[in-house]
């Protein structure tokens, strides 16, 4: 009977008719329909009684049709009771990856959860959720969690299940907890007290299964590597190492640059394991730079990611050091030494030749003179390295480094190579006429010595610009070219030039003269440079340039000029990266794995005056030397920014350059390192977790890791269930067969008196 | 800082000196970039004395390395002329008329880019019309800073010698007067006539007798004259810290 009705009626249930409005009306105005096509009489008579039977049986079986196309629905709904679910959370957090005596701390933490789930001693349903910073349903994929938060996670677990009862919540964790709860009970259990209300409340009894060894763990970290942001050219700065791992333990720390070791000092730990050691680095060169400092690996470490750490000091330069040596006090040297000293950003060390032997015979007693030794021995040496640009101006060195010029001169080439600038000016003591061919000073300078003729002309002219010059930012004087030309074009007249050989390979001409020619043909250099080594070097074969500043202020127009040509030089023999016309800045020098790093791509001109729409494309490349390009167009600042997310810890390079013209290149570094604030503390926090447990009195439990003690359950918890059952009574089978019956009868009375 | 010569920097210094001895002369590149001396001519109360520069600048040459070129030329104060002359002078014999504006604008933008100006007072009388009428140009020159008298330790009485007074052909005053704009005196004062001490007659003997001190004191004038034309070139430069830690080592300062 229950196979005829589809699965049969239970006591208590109700039919229901599922079709809608529209299909009941059509239903009923079909079966009418059919009716009344079975009233139609027959070609032959037939008597009254089988006529009724006929209409009878036709009228059962539209009925029991028209009542399967209105949807006939039995439904039976019933209430039960059922056990309460046990909720399960599950710390999904980074610190679950410690390793301990091979295993991590994960795998106790699924054996606990196995022993829940699977093994069947928790009877009833389970509902598993992770948390770390947030909480999701079901157990962890991953234990990567920046940060556990049980507070948030139990919080969650109170609204989610309002108004019910749950059989228990169980926690497995290790207690290393970033969310406020912690802090609150660490602050709350200072003072003595434990005001209640700290923590949320549960619909069940809370029983903290704690995870991880709760002594010993061997993890030797550096948690953080203090840089103090950034740091001074040529001054020392400390980089401060903090680290951590077993109490009273000795540990060599290492700092690298590039792969190479650079320092070394051993640390004690105090007897909380912790310990600071500081490297001293004096920098020698502006820029951002990386370093790495490490920590031995042992066998057993629990976590080897956080014995290395990678940072990025930018250095700057606080002001340009600039040393200025004149063989003669002149007006040159006057006009330059105003524009040095009155610029705040420059650290001027001047020493100008006031008498030679020459100038002894004059008959003044040496008590009389306020005169000093030249220092040229310790300048020339010991002090070289302190300056950013060495201005020899007018003079000759012959007089005064006599025996060791050889090595003297040797030791300022050595300082361009190495990165110093240095600035030849003309007069009568340089270049050729103050003997510096065939010296090492000579390989640095921009011009050729060793002219055959004479060494100097004295016919006043006015410098030309090349078509170098016309875009060096040493000699662009105005925003646009046509300006900074005409500039030029009105400045005063030189008195006289230092012929040359010409240019030296690979430097460049900047300013010549109209009419002159070198040795080699071309026209006579009047100011060239060149990029020698990592340093920068300018020759300027006149000694009148004071005239660019004086002559416009005849005119009436300050001097600008004049300011300008060495304020651009200044900048450009220095070289400092953030002068350059493209430079790659980003947002940060320190990341954190996972972080978004902004890079910001500058792009200037010759003026350095921001460029917009330029292609600037550039390659940021990984630690291990993975490259990733990037392009985009600046904008009307000049800028293009660009966004990275680094999947690897270590430095990371960035270059970027002006499609159009890709000499004009910038670089810059930032560090990445995987210094979780998870992972700088690992050690299981059993105060935590008992204190939390003993807030809740006696619905609460804390199960320490070597402890099978079960879950605290309360096995009156229960929650009502609503069955509800429904029959799709069209299709029962007893449907078919009696709208069969019904529409074989009639058929068959029909066919009984020949009617068809 | 400073440090004793070792033996291989005698060494070096003998050398040195061996070849300054046969050291060529020195000269600029054009006799344009020698230094020389502007005389600023008004229409009345001031003179020219050229012969007291070019025998200033004759000492110069004698005594320095700086590069002179031992004579002066004479201009009016809005001659822009002058501005190819960063050393320039005005010697009063008498009070002068208020300079026109442009030529006191001429003369503001020239000591404000890198010009010297000396203010020699031919009088000898630091009270008298000349000095009156410099005090009232350099109110008009630099209306917030009045001329000064110069602090003893002032870069000019150790530009080259060290000088205890500003003497000239006489010695009224014990100290220049100047104005100090940041690290530079552009503009000085001297009352003991300065020119006076140094000027010679055609015949090449000195013009002018020098009171009370005599031959000695005009000594003392040439030294300032040399002191004075050092400290337009090299300004405060020996007050770099190099210089007064050396100087105060050999006793020299205090």
């Amino acid at each position: 009977m229950d196979w005829l009705l589809a699965g049969g009626l239970g006591d208590g249930g109700v039919l229901t008719w599922t079709a809608s409005e529209p299909v009941r009306v059509l239903v009923g105005v079909l079966a009418l329909l059919a009716l009344g096509l079975a009233l139609l009489p027959g070609p032959a008579p037939r008597r009254i009684g089988d006529r009724l039977l006929e209409l009878f049986l036709w009228a059962g079986a539209l009925v029991v049709l028209a009542m399967a196309a209105l949807g006939p629905t039995w439904v039976d709904e019933s209430g039960r009771t059922e056990t309460g679910p046990l909720v399960v959370l599950v710390d999904g957090s980074a610190s679950m990856g410690v390793t301990e005596d091979g295993r991590q701390r994960s795998d106790a933490l699924e054996a606990r959860l196995a022993e829940l789930v699977e093994s069947g001693s928790v009877d009833g349903p389970v509902d598993v959720y992770t948390f770390d910073e947030t909480v999701r349903s079901g157990p962890p994929a991953e234990t990567d969690g920046r940060g556990s938060d049980l507070g948030v996670a139990l919080e969650a677990t109170a609204d989610r299940y309002l108004g019910q009862q749950v059989r228990g919540v169980v926690v497995l964790t290790d207690g290393v907890d970033r969310g406020a709860l912690r802090r609150s009970l660490r602050e709350a259990g200072a003072d003595g007290t434990l005001p209640p209300g700290l923590a949320p409340a549960l619909p069940g009894p809370l029983t903290l299964y704690q995870v991880g060894q709760l002594d010993d763990v061997r993890d030797l970290a550096i948690d953080d590597v203090v840089t103090g942001g950034f740091a001074f050219l040529r001054t020392p700065f400390t980089l401060t190492a903090n680290v951590r791992g077993a109490p009273g333990r000795t540990v060599p720390i290492t700092l690298l640059r590039q792969g190479r070791v650079q320092q070394k000092q051993d640390v004690t730990l105090d007897e909380e394991g912790r310990g600071e050691v500081g490297f001293e680095i004096t920098p020698r060169r502006v820029g951002r730079f990386s370093w790495s400092l490490q920590a031995p690996i042992d066998p057993d470490d629990a976590v080897p990611g956080n014995n290395t750490f990678p940072v990025v000091v930018r250095v700057v330069r606080d002001r340009t050091r600039v040393l200025q040596v004149s063989g003669s006090p002149s007006y040159d040297q006057k006009f330059l030494r105003l524009f040095l000293k009155e610029d705040p950003s420059v650290d001027l060390v001047s020493f100008f030749i006031l008498r030679t032997q020459a100038d002894m015979g004059a008959g003044w007693a040496p008590f009389e003179l306020s005169l000093i030794k030249f220092p040229y021995e310790r300048l020339f040496s010991e002090d070289l390295g302190s300056f950013d640009l060495v201005v020899l101006q007018n003079f000759d060195y012959a007089p005064y480094f006599s025996f060791n010029a050889e090595e003297l001169l040797g030791n300022l080439a050595r300082y361009v190579e190495d990165g110093g600038a240095l600035v030849m000016t003309g007069g009568d003591r340089s270049f050729d006429m103050g003997d510096y061919q065939g010296t090492p000073l000579e390989r640095v300078l921009p011009l050729q010595l060793g002219v055959a003729g004479p060494k100097s002309d004295e016919v006043p002219f006015r410098p030309v610009l090349t078509e170098a010059g016309l875009n060096h930012p040493i000699t662009r004087l105005a925003a646009d070219i046509a300006s900074s030309q005409a500039t030029w074009e009105r400045l005063q007249p030189m008195d006289g030039l230092n012929m040359t050989a010409g240019v030296a390979p690979g430097a460049g001409v900047l300013l010549q003269h109209p009419s002159l020619t070198a040795a080699n043909g071309e026209p006579a250099p009047v100011l060239a440079v060149a990029e020698v080594g990592r340093g920068r070097t300018m020759a300027l074969a006149v000694d009148a340039s004071w005239r660019w500043s004086f002559s416009e202020a005849a005119e009436g127009r300050g001097n600008q000029a004049y300011l300008r040509f060495w304020k651009s030089s200044l900048r450009w023999l220095v070289a400092d990266p953030d002068d350059r016309r493209v430079v790659v800045t980003p947002a940060r020098d320190n990341v954190l794995l996972g972080d978004e790093v902004q890079v910001v791509v500058l792009a200037r001109d010759a003026g350095h005056l921001p460029v917009a729409a330029a292609e600037v494309g550039g390659m940021l490349i990984g630690p291990h030397g993975s490259e990733v390009p990037f392009s985009a167009l600046t904008d009307a600042d000049g800028e293009a920014v660009f966004t990275f997310r680094p999947e690897t810890t270590g430095a990371h390079r960035l270059t970027a350059a002006l499609v159009s013209d890709p000499k004009q290149a910038g670089a810059s570094v930032f560090a990445v390192s995987d210094r979780d604030p998870e992972l700088s503390e690992i050690t299981p926090d059993r105060g935590f977790l008992e204190t939390l447990a003993a807030l809740y009195g006696e619905r609460g439990r804390y199960v320490a890791p070597d402890e099978s003690t079960g879950p605290l359950l309360d096995d009156t918890a229960a929650r009502e269930v609503r069955d509800r059952r429904e029959v799709d009574l069209a299709s029962a089978p007893i449907v078919a067969l009696l709208f069969g019956l019904l529409a074989g009868g009639a058929w068959f009375v029909r066919r009984r008196h020949g009617a068809v | 800082m400073p440090h004793e010569p070792t033996r291989r920097q005698a060494i070096a210094g003998l050398g040195a000196a061996l070849l300054a001895s046969r050291a060529r002369p020195a000269m600029a590149l054009g006799a344009a970039s020698q230094l020389d001396v502007a005389e600023i001519m008004l229409p009345s109360g001031s003179t020219s004395r050229p012969a007291a520069w070019s025998r200033m600048l004759y000492e110069l040459i004698q005594t320095t390395s700086v590069e002179a070129n031992p004579q002066a030329v004479q201009l009016a104060p809005d001659d822009p002329a002058l501005f190819a002359h960063p050393f320039s002078v005005l010697v009063g014999v008498d009070g002068f008329d208020p300079l026109s504006d442009r030529a006191v604008e001429q003369l503001r933008r020239y000591l404000a880019y890198g010009g010297f100006l000396l203010l020699d007072d031919g009088t000898g009388s630091p009270d008298g019309p000349f000095a009156a009428s410099v005090r009232r140009l350099c109110r008009r020159l630099f209306p917030t800073r009045p001329l000064s008298p110069l602090p003893g330790d002032h870069s000019v009485y150790r530009a080259f010698f060290l000088l205890d007074a500003p003497l000239g052909r006489v010695a009224v005053s014990d100290v220049l007067e100047g104005v100090t704009k940041g690290p530079t005196t552009p503009l000085m004062y001297c009352p003991n006539d300065l020119s006076g001490a140094l000027d010679r007659g055609p015949d090449g003997t000195d013009r002018y007798p020098v009171v009370p001190g005599g031959g000695e004191q005009r000594r003392q004038a040439k030294k300032l004259g040399i002191n004075l034309v050092m400290y337009s070139l090299t300004s405060n430069y020996k007050h770099d810290q190099a210089h007064v830690a050396e100087l105060m080592r050999d006793g020299k300062l205090e």
